[in-house]
């Protein structure tokens, strides 16, 4: 594989995720972008995931902040639910669990920040959460 | 080294030049674990507003470089209007004007003549470039500022 000799440095790999994020991803139903526009350190990063049809998350909008720590993307980001939501893998303050979210515990370099609101969108659609109980639409934690 | 193996024969010698010959007001080192990314120091250039000044920079060379432009990006704070608050830089040579003639070192010759010849009529600063036009001694008195406050010889 290719990428296997050349590493793009943390602050360049970020760089194009902003980029691509700028632009717009995909079909809009998840995006993210850069808290503070001059944080040279790139650390502090909101998305959002648009509820998939057919579950009980149809429609919602949910924020979350992502902190890419310095060791991004070696290690995986720390992922955080703004909105209030009930999933199997998030903690009850809001906090992504890396051990009931695959793709966060078993962390790749090759995973971005796109790949972790889509990954946790299509886990909004698992036979496990599709069908619980959510609070009031907009509240928050 | 790990992957001086892969390393292609380009870039090791402009990067031997690079540290037998640096240009002046210029310094470039690869890092230990990657030696794609370099560690840059540019002298802010005499008889401009960031004269007295040391920047940190960052270079990178992607994968198909010299196809390819290397990646460059400001670690110190600048007031210049085509230089943005991450540091990104509005430079031709880094984006259509890329030429697998030039080098690294040229890049880097390019950038610290940007220091010397800001140009507000191809910003990426936008505020920046608006002050610069609206005026221009005011705004190198910030830039002067800046270069005070952020960029002082550790």
């Amino acid at each position: 594989m290719a990428g296997a000799t050349v590493v793009v440095p943390r602050n360049f790999r970020l760089l194009e995720e902003l980029e691509k994020g700028e632009k717009g991803i995909g079909d809009g139903t998840v995006s993210y972008g850069m808290d503070e526009n001059d944080d040279m350190l790139m650390r502090n990063w909101t998305g959002t995931i648009i509820g998939p049809s057919n579950t009980v998350h149809d429609g919602r909008i949910y924020t979350l902040k992502i902190f890419c720590d310095i060791s991004y993307p070696d290690k995986a980001p720390q992922v955080k639910f703004c909105s209030r939501v009930n999933m199997s893998c998030v903690a009850s303050n809001g906090v992504v669990d890396p051990r009931h979210f695959h793709l966060l515990g078993h962390w790749n370099r090759s995973y971005t920040l796109e790949t972790v609101l889509v990954e946790l969108r299509k886990e909004m659609a698992s036979p496990q959460n599709r069908k619980l109980p959510q609070p009031p639409e907009g509240t928050m934690f | 080294m790990a992957g001086q193996a892969q390393l292609p024969r380009r870039i090791v010698k402009e990067t031997q030049r690079l540290l037998s010959e640096p240009a002046p007001g210029i310094s470039a080192s690869p890092s230990e674990e990657n030696l794609r990314y370099f560690n840059v120091m540019i002298l802010g250039p005499q008889a401009s507003p960031y004269e007295g000044g040391l920047y940190k920079l960052e270079l990178f060379l992607p994968e198909d470089y010299p196809m390819a432009a290397p990646k460059v990006r400001f670690l110190t704070k600048i007031y210049h209007p085509n230089i943005d608050k991450l540091g990104r830089i509005c430079l031709d040579i880094l984006k259509d004007k890329w030429s697998p003639a030039l080098q690294i070192r040229t890049v880097l010759l390019s950038i610290q003549a940007l220091l010397s010849a800001p140009n507000p009529d191809d910003p990426l600063a936008e505020n920046v470039a608006k002050h610069w036009k609206e005026n221009e001694v005011e705004a190198v008195q910030t830039a002067k500022e800046w270069t005070r406050l952020y960029a002082q010889h550790p």
